[in-house]
Order: structure tokens, then sequence, then C-alpha cells
């Protein structure tokens, strides 16, 4: 995998606000980048890694709470009970703001937080996971499983959590003296940076030594554990790696939509991306995101009414099948494909025309 | 000593409904390797079709269940002909199309059936309690229980005692060398898998008394049972139950002095310790790869 489709990519994502002029629209954008950095982290994970996280959603959410409970704390009183209590606490009859909501008080803590947790999260999970050798299906379940839970405790803690609403109302995100309104180009340009930073950081890491050695892990890993490597760390790592990603993305995710809410890590979030991946090539960096965006942009498109979002969610499932049936390598793989198909032809029609002399030159 | 009773009488009560909807995923991963992950549709689609015959023609519960595993088995049978048999070697991917054929049966019932809620009568003759033990305990609960004891035996038979249950046996061991004596595995995995599907579709019939039913009401039901069969291991059935019990009287005493919620998390965080020491899960003793 080259890095030219990376930078090209980037280039478009930034040039973007030159065409869109419509801040509506703008806004729309950042939404569908942001669930393709989220794709990204699982192509990390699922297509180098060969681990298949259904649970990918978790990730996200926390980091999605994380900056929800920050910009909770930020709002102006009218939106909070005394003493900056936020409101679904006053209406939960909480007196005082439980300790692990403190330290929210503080931006940098909770955008630290936002990637460190779930990558610890993550990390310890792995720990459990990897370190017993689960391996393929199980792990899969595992995920999956903790999400759903997860999930369910959230909706549960409603007096800490805000329940099944999630934490709506917040303030806007300011730093460095940028104020990051939802539908202003700031936001905008901090999603696109998101998107170019995820991108190569994905990208530096498959390059890595480390990066080749969870891709050997992903092809034969017993081979691997022959050769002396300590497998169960190396997946830890790029476990972490990807958590870290999602979770950043669900920052995001909270200041483009203006709220959290549990259906950030509902198992419609975490089958959504699996079929993103699986559609723009899961062992693509740029065909996943590619996926993200384009599916998650038609649905958007298309879901105008309510009748044929749900239509929509049956045909995605049936394209899912075939997909993965037929196309295993998704979009990405079909781009391949084509490319050496015209390269090749390229090939010989220059071959015809300059004689077989150059031919032969040419395929040497 | 009555608390007590009434603790281990709920406990039952859950388990047998946890095997009920674990036993057809089971035998599913267990002999072909597959996760399906559809399970929780095939639920919701017994459930629908208890419902349909029970509103549109007038059929007892009682009466529905066996044109019921027919309906479900059918369906699971096409899905394993025309999808999952194309999916051989790579078993990663029968997740992602199981999960897919999910999507598109829950959005079939929601676009065709609508996403009310539906409710399913109890049966009359049910419908009252008995007392066991000084303790008054509905009797549909009871039948439930007796129910899940039979289709376990029954499956033990079919797997143990019959001519395609040894095919069965012999392709789990080895396929090629079951093929070189004449098996034909294609077909037997036809007929597992639609086993394992009428079996999750009568569970989803016998529940759907208990509770209410919806398109999405599988998803709830596959978690938990996947959790039976991880801490069950999958290569066998008298794991299953034994951890389906577990379970079962482990969550029904968390929710008895927390909450369901908590129960769920709890038991979660216990599965998930219990696999760095036993991953092979608690009754087996081959290792999962």
């Amino acid at each position: 995998m080259q890095i030219a489709p990376i930078l090209i990519v980037c280039a478009v994502v930034f040039a973007l606000p030159l065409v869109l002029n419509n801040d509506f629209l703008l806004n729309k954008v950042a939404r569908y980048l942001v669930l393709g950095i989220l794709t990204i982290s699982l192509a990390l994970s699922w297509g180098f890694g060969g681990i298949l996280n259904l649970g990918q959603a978790m990730s996200f959410g926390i980091g999605s709470y994380a900056m929800a409970m920050a910009l909770k704390l930020k709002t102006i009183p009218v939106h909070t009970g005394s003493g900056g209590l936020p409101d679904f606490m006053v209406w939960n009859n909480v007196a005082r703001l439980p300790w692990f909501w403190e330290p929210f008080k503080s931006i940098s803590f909770a955008i630290a937080a936002g990637i460190i947790v779930p990558a610890l999260v993550a990390a310890g999970l792995g720990w459990f996971i990897f370190r017993s050798r689960v391996t393929g299906v199980y792990v899969s379940i595992i995920t999956l499983a903790t999400m759903v839970v997860l999930n369910l405790v959230i909706i549960d803690q409603q007096s800490y959590t805000g329940g099944f609403n999630g934490i709506t109302d917040l303030a806007q995100l300011e730093l460095f003296g940028i104020a990051f309104d939802a539908y202003g180009r700031a936001t905008f340009y901090l999603v696109a940076t998101c998107v170019m930073l995820s991108l190569l950081v994905a990208f530096a890491f498959t390059c890595s030594r480390a990066g080749l050695i969870v891709q050997a892990i992903r092809d034969h890993e017993g081979r691997v554990r022959y050769f002396g490597y300590d497998v169960a760390t190396y997946q830890i790592f790029v476990f972490a790696l990807s958590a870290a990603i999602a979770g950043l993305a669900g920052m995001l995710y909270t200041i483009v939509m203006e709220f959290a809410s549990p259906t950030f890590l509902g198992v419609q979030l975490s089958l959504s991306v699996v079929v993103w991946c699986a559609v723009g090539g899961r062992q693509s960096l740029v065909g996943s995101f590619l996926g993200a965006v384009l599916v998650a942009g038609m649905q958007g498109a298309l879901s105008e009414s309510a009748a044929f979002l749900e239509t929509w969610t049956l045909v995605m499932g049936v394209l899912f099948v075939l997909v993965v049936l037929f196309l295993p390598k998704g979009l990405a793989g079909l781009a391949q494909v084509a490319w050496h198909w015209i390269v090749h032809r390229r090939q010989v029609t220059q071959g015809i025309a300059h004689g077989v002399g150059r031919t032969r030159e040419g395929s040497a | 000593m009555d608390q007590f009773f009434e603790q281990i009488i709920t406990g039952l009560s859950i388990g047998s409904i946890l095997l009920l909807v674990a036993l057809g995923l089971s035998i599913i991963y267990g002999s072909m390797g597959i996760i399906n992950l559809a399970h929780g549709e095939f639920v919701m689609l017994g459930a629908y079709t208890a419902w349909l015959l029970q509103s549109h023609f007038g059929l007892g519960l009682l009466a529905s269940l066996i044109p019921i595993f027919v309906a479900v088995a059918l369906i699971g049978w096409v899905i394993e002909r025309f999808v999952l048999s194309l999916l051989n070697n790579r078993p990663l991917d029968t997740i992602l199309a199981t999960w897919g054929v999910g999507i598109v049966l829950q959005q079939g019932v929601r676009l065709t059936v609508g996403s009310e809620l539906r409710y399913v009568q109890l049966p009359p003759s049910l419908s009252d309690s008995m007392v066991i033990v000084g303790l008054s305990v509905s009797s549909y609960r009871v039948f439930l229980f007796l129910v899940t004891i039979v289709l376990f035996a029954v499956t033990w038979l079919l797997m143990n005692r019959t001519t395609i249950g040894m095919k069965l046996r012999a392709i789990m061991q080895d396929r090629s060398v079951a093929a070189s004596f004449g098996i034909n595995a294609k077909r037997v995995y036809g007929l597992t898998f639609a086993y394992g599907a009428g079996l999750a579709g009568l569970a989803g019939a016998l529940v759907s008394p208990l509770k209410s039913v919806s398109p999405d009401m599988g998803t709830g039901y596959v978690v938990d049972a996947f959790m039976v069969v991880v801490l069950g291991g999958v290569q066998s059935l008298a794991g299953t139950v034994a951890s389906a019990f577990i379970l079962g009287q482990l969550s029904g005493a968390i929710a008895f002095l927390q909450n369901d919620t908590v129960a769920k998390a709890l038991v979660l965080l216990a599965i998930v310790v219990l696999i760095r020491f036993r991953p092979e899960g608690l009754f087996t003793t081959r290792v999962r790869a």
C-alpha cells in the first residue's frame, strides 16, 4: 500500500469547504468524515490485525461521553442546576457532582481521557482475551457482549449518565481561543485534521516493524509464535491503538452532533462500521474510510423519509451479504484489480506498438 | 427458607429459557464452526410465527409448535444452502454473513408485519399455577422446564443414537475422511443448520407468551445465549446445560439483590475473567481455535 492515495484523499477533504457553501451540508459531511475515522480504526484491528472487533463502537462511545461530560460542565447555568450540576442530575435528585465527573471540569483532561480510557479498556480486555490465546470468532463475541453490557449499564445508571436520553444541551468546545461551532468551518477543519492524522498514524503503524509483525500474526499466528515473538503483546497493542483512534472519533462526533447518546455505543452503529469497512475494503485504510463516507453519505441522502430508511437497512443487509460472499476485499480490492488490468493493458498495447523486443524489455 | 427455594425456582426458570435458546446455537457452532449471529432472528421468527398462527388461524400455541419448528428449520436450511455453504473455509466471514442475514430477516419482518409489539396468549390449560414444595409456581414455567429437558434429550439422542448423528460426528472429526467413506457433508451440514434454526424457532415460540414480540427481540436473547456457549465450551452438550443453569441461578440471585442490568454486567465480567484461566470453557478439554 502506498501513501499517494492517502495524500490525495486528505487534499480532497481539506478542499471540500471551498466547494460546499452550505453550513448545514458542511456539518453533515463532517459527520461522515468522523464515521470514516471510526472505520479506519476498525480496518486497523480487523484488516491488518485479523481481530474482528464487533464492539468497536464501545471505544467510540467512551470517547463521545468523555467529551460530552466536559462540555456539559461548561454549559451556562441556565441549563445546569445550582453549582453547575448537570440538569439531568438535578432531575434525578443527585445532590453533588459524583467523583468521576470532577476531573472533567478540565477540557484537557477530557481530551486525554477520551483517547486514553478507550485504549486502557481495550488493553485490559485484550490482556484477558489474547493472553488466553482466544482467537477468531470468540474475540468477536466477547467484544460484542462487552459493548452491549456497557450500553445497558449506561442506560441503567440514569442519574450519573443521563440514561436513555444521553447527555444533551452542551456548550461549544473552545481551544486556543477558537470556538468550535458544530456548523462552523473551524469544526470542519478540526475534523479534517484528525482524518489526516488518523490516516497517517495508521499508515505509519502498518509500515512499521510492529505493524508488519501484526500482519504476519493475522496470516499465520502459530508461525510468528515459533519465531519467538510475543504474539499477545502485539495483538493487545493494535487492539488498543485501534480503540484510541475510535475514542478520538467519538470525541469529534460529540462536537459535530452536539450531544452524546447510548446509541453511539449501540449494536446498530457497531454493525454499520463493520459493513462500511467490509464494503470499502478491510485491508485498505483509504478504502475503509471512503467506504464509510460513501455508504453513510448515501444513507443520509436517501433517508429523508422514514419509510425509505427501513428499506435502505434491508438493502444494506443484502449488499453486505453479497460483499462478504463475492468481494472479500471490498471496493478497494476491486479498484486494485481494475488498476492492474489497466496497467497491464497499457503494457500490452505499448508492446504491440513498439515491437516484440520492447515488450520483453518492459516485462523484464 | 421459602425465599431460598423461590430463588432456586426463578433461577431454574431463567436457566431453562437460556438453554432453550443456546441449544441450537451450541449445536451449530460445535458441529459446523459457524457462529450464527442470525440466531436471535430465528428466535424472533419463531415468536412471530406463533403470533401469526394464533391471531390469523386461531391455532393455540401447543398445536402450532410443530409447524413453527418446520417453518423456521426450512428458512435455516435455505440460508445454509444459499449463503453459508459458499463460505466453506472462511470462519470469520460466516459471522459477517449471518449478521447480514440477521439484519435482512429483522428488517423484512419490520417492513411486512410492522414494528409494533405483538402478544401471544398462554395456552389456557397452562395459565394457572401449581404448588411445588409449598410454593406457588406458574404452570407454564414448569411446562417450559419440562419441554427444555425433552428437547435436550431428543437432541442428545439425535446426535448419539441415529445414523445422521453418527455422520455428523464423523464429519466433525475429519471432514475429508468422512467424505471418502461416502458421507455427504453438504447435506448433513444443511440438516444440522436447519435443526439448530428450528430449535431457535421453538425457543422463540415458547417464550413469546412471557414477553412481548417485536422485530428486535432476538438481540437480547442471542447475547445471553452466547455467554452460555462461551462459559460452557462448545464441544459438549452437557457443558451447555450446566452453564445455562449456572448462569440462570447466578442472574436470578444477583437480579434479586441488585437489578437485571447489574446482574448481566457482573456475569459478563465473571466470564471474561474465567476465560483468562480456563480458555477452553468450564466443561470441555479442547482449546478453542
